[in-house]
């Protein structure tokens, strides 16, 4: 079965992915599956109704918007990041998290590389597919490479202004 | 000051001890180039024609001596024994090595210094009024605000991949030094009515291949909801900005297509979603504005007896007062502009020397205090006026008295063709060639204000298109040209200039300033600047003499 | 003719192509001629796979001036000398074939353009 970085309780480990990730124009697998909005918004009922958890992969000019009713119902939502460069996911994750209150999996897609978790976790990424092949144990030390912190997010990190406080 | 706490220093100690990790990882082929670039860029460092160029942040403009003198070490150790100071108030060193990089960033964390956010797609270095402090007309400090937005903009979660880079400025005057019009964010400190401090915001400005002047979106916006307000634009351009165009990827373009107020509209309506969550605590808020608590100041008589004997007794000090000093708030002090446009050198060039005597200067008579300003000058915001002659004398010894602010020869200029990879054309001796024509400081002083701007290339670092005259430097099939434009401005009476004609070739440059200011003064009705002449008459005296006499 | 040239990975500064060599002389480097574009594709393509050495090799365009090659463009006249405002870099060093380069003709200069400014 593929693996995938999975962040818990503040540590990148490395799991096993019970989803399938099901493009577009593909025939449907059993099981777990995760498909672009567009498919869910046609096949979606259908697929929850069979019972199985059902994950949805937004494009970054997607937004997380579209996903605010179904959300409850939605085990992992994949943003996709086109390029390292495109930042439009960090800001749906941040509304996933922040403003519609999703607690499922946020998994990111794409060209995901090391250098970008520490901007991942924060934004609310608990879920990561590296494309520069690192180890859970890099994922890890570049996730945890600042100490401190200058802004609230979803994290829930502290920021150095409160921590100033004591 | 601001001085860094622990927390501050052990966060660029991490952010250092990353980017060592990654030029090892360079070095060793674990990173392809295509993979490290973003990642040096983020931390300052591009490779140019003749090495690597390393950008030294200076957050709105300030430093301590020790922050200067360790500047200084850097330039004589690692570079040449100079830097440049740029129109974003960094300084640059143009002959560094790669392997050398993890180093200088480790000896600028131990005076509180990075190169954090210098260059990409993110929050750039914030900027500010360099006479910060030091002016009675402003009404509040804009460095307490300039150093909230550096703390909250570095590794920013959210935009720190944003379409194209992002640069703000905090002005508290009216008289604007910071060129805020031309910055993607312009905040300007105003007081309401009752007495309550806010931000006039403008939104949209910028230079580049196509230039803007921000226009406001938002009239009032009370101070303590400052960070909530730039949340709620900087995700409205994360999302809409353009990213499938680098030339149409600044707020500007999205500002100008949507129009002011619908980009304000949907502005306002994330702001709401927002809330007040991400605004700073006045406990915070409190905490820096107490770093910058004004020294203290000596009772002294608004003339120095000193100072006037002085200058009676030497012209050249005389000269110097006219054309560098400004008013300070306080009875008896000065605010010092030092010239990094000694005619015939490279504008904001200061050797290590010269560092190290401003830095010896601002502690001696400056109570530790020293800016930069995007004009590519340096200022001592405190001077007694009793000091005056004594630092004039010491910055004369070093050639730095040159007494020319704001005249023709204090001219901005990028590094251009002589250091930079995206440059056409050459900037740097463009402006030589110019300023060794107006050599006559009599002559100059007559011109009056006249800011020659110069870019070589589109992306207009050397901000051309707001220069009274802009010069941009275009490649010809490998020869260079120049644009010339004329009356623009990057103050508060911004604006984009207009072409004069077609493009000359370099060493027709300097004759065509020349030729425009004769036309000026010929023109000039009583009290008028160049770009006030250029107004009223347009371009139609000036192109008719450039092009009658270049052939 | 043509040059291949690049910037050293390690401290950034401008080499040329010699032999299989990088070398930091302008005068020094290898020259392809128009009728040998293999030996110069072949050049970069080796210069390309050595990424630990130099950043982003490419070939530059030469022009004869009084018997000496010289870089067609002015970019590539600044990088084989160093900047113009002060005597840094490769030039600082000195010599004939510094010299030589520094007044080199031909780099597209008196070439007509100088009409493209109209007279009234």
């Amino acid at each position: 079965m593929p693996t995938y970085i999975k962040w818990r309780d503040g540590r990148a480990t490395l799991v096993e992915d019970v989803f399938t990730n099901i493009a577009d124009g593909a025939g449907m697998t059993p099981g777990e599956v995760i498909v672009s909005l567009g498919r869910f918004q046609t096949e979606g009922e259908a697929l929850l109704a069979e019972g199985r958890k059902v994950g949805v992969r937004l494009t970054s000019a997607e937004e997380a918007e579209a996903l605010a009713y179904d959300l409850p119902r939605i085990a992992v939502v994949a943003l996709e990041l086109p390029k390292f460069g495109d930042g439009r996911a960090y800001t749906n994750a941040r509304l996933l998290r922040e403003r519609f209150g999703f607690t499922g999996e946020i998994r990111a897609v794409g060209d995901v590389l090391r250098e970008q978790a520490v901007f991942m976790v924060r934004c609310g990424f608990d879920a990561f597919e590296p494309a520069d092949g690192s180890t859970s144990e890099q994922w890890d030390a570049a996730a945890h490479r600042f100490r401190h912190v200058y802004q609230r997010s979803a994290d829930g990190r502290t920021p150095a202004f409160a921590e100033r406080q004591g | 000051m601001y001085r860094y706490d622990v927390l501050d220093k052990e966060f660029l100690a991490d952010r250092s001890a990353e980017f060592r990790e990654q030029v090892g990882r360079r070095l060793s082929g674990e990173l392809t180039e295509d993979q490290f670039k973003p990642l040096r860029l983020r931390n300052g460092l591009y490779l140019q024609l003749h090495a690597y160029m390393l950008r030294i942040a200076i957050p709105y403009g300030s430093l301590n001596p020790t922050q200067l003198r360790k500047l200084a070490w850097i330039g004589r150790s690692y570079d040449k024994g100079y830097g440049h100071f740029t129109t974003r108030t960094n300084l640059q060193f143009h002959w560094i090595k790669l392997a050398d990089a993890p180093d200088i960033l480790d000896h600028l964390a131990s005076v509180d210094m990075h190169a954090l956010q210098t260059s990409g797609n993110c929050i750039r270095n914030v900027s500010a009024d360099p006479y910060a402090g030091a002016t009675a007309e402003e009404i509040d400090d804009p460095r307490v605000w300039a150093e909230a937005i550096r703390q909250w903009s570095s590794v920013h979660p959210e935009f720190s991949y944003l379409p194209r880079k992002f640069k703000i400025a905090v002005t508290a005057a009216p008289k604007d030094r910071t060129a805020a019009k031309t910055h993607d964010i312009g905040l300007h400190l105003k007081r309401a009515r009752d007495g309550a401090l806010g931000f006039e915001v403008m939104t949209g400005g910028g230079l580049g291949r196509l230039p803007h002047i921000a226009p406001t979106i938002r009239e009032f916006l009370p101070v303590q909801r400052l960070f909530s307000y730039l949340e709620a634009i900087l995700r409205t351009y994360n999302r809409h900005g353009r990213r499938d165009n680098i030339h149409k990827a600044r707020i500007k373009i999205l500002v100008a297509a949507l129009g002011r107020e619908e980009f304000a509209r949907q502005v306002e309506a994330e702001w709401e979603k927002i809330g007040p969550g991400p605004d700073l605590p006045d406990t915070e808020l409190a905490r820096i504005r107490a770093a910058f608590a004004p020294t203290a100041f000596e009772t002294l008589p608004s003339r120095s007896e000193v100072f006037d004997a002085a200058k009676a007794a030497n012209p050249a000090l005389a000269r110097f007062a006219r054309n560098n000093l400004k008013p300070h708030k306080v009875s008896g002090y000065s605010i010092v502009e030092i010239s990094l446009k000694a005619i015939g050198e490279t504008p904001g060039d200061a050797t290590s020397d010269q560092m190290e005597v401003v830095a010896d200067l601002a502690e001696r008579f400056g109570q530790n205090d020293i800016r930069v300003t995007h004009e590519q000058n340096l200022v001592l915001p405190h001077v007694k006026l009793d000091d005056v002659p004594a630092v004039w004398e010491a910055l004369a010894a070093v050639g730095l008295a040159t007494p020319n602010m704001n005249l023709v020869s204090d001219i901005i200029a990028c590094p251009g063709l002589d250091y930079c990879a995206l440059a056409n054309a050459r900037a740097i001796s463009v402006a030589q060639n110019i300023a060794l024509k107006f050599t006559d400081q009599d002559r100059a002083e007559k011109i009056g204000e006249l800011k020659v701007k110069i870019s070589g290339c589109i992306n207009a670092c050397g901000h051309h298109h707001v220069g009274h005259i802009g010069i941009l430097g275009v490649d010809k099939k490998g020869e260079e040209f120049y644009q010339l434009t004329l009356g623009g401005s990057g103050a508060e009476d911004a604006a984009v200039g207009s072409a004069l004609g077609p493009a000359l070739p370099y060493d027709k440059v300097a004759d065509a300033v020349d030729t425009l200011v004769e036309v000026y003064l010929r023109e000039r009705a009583e009290g008028e600047r160049f770009l006030d002449t250029f107004r009223r008459t347009g371009v139609a005296p000036f192109k008719e003499a450039v092009y009658a006499d270049v052939h | 003719m043509k040059v291949l040239t690049a910037n050293r990975l390690i401290d950034g500064e401008v080499v040329f192509w010699k032999d299989a060599e990088w070398v930091e002389r302008f005068a020094d480097a290898q020259l392809f001629s128009g009728d040998d574009a293999e030996a110069a594709e072949a050049a970069e393509a080796h210069g390309k796979n050595q990424p630990t050495v130099v950043v982003e090799p490419y070939l530059i365009d030469l022009i004869e001036s009084e018997g000496l090659w010289a870089p067609v463009s002015y970019r590539e006249r600044i990088r084989a000398l160093g900047p113009t405002n002060l005597n840094h870099g490769k030039q600082a060093e000195g010599g004939a074939g510094i010299e030589a380069l520094q007044h080199a003709h031909g780099a597209a200069r008196s070439k007509g353009r100088v009409d493209l400014i109209k007279r009234k």
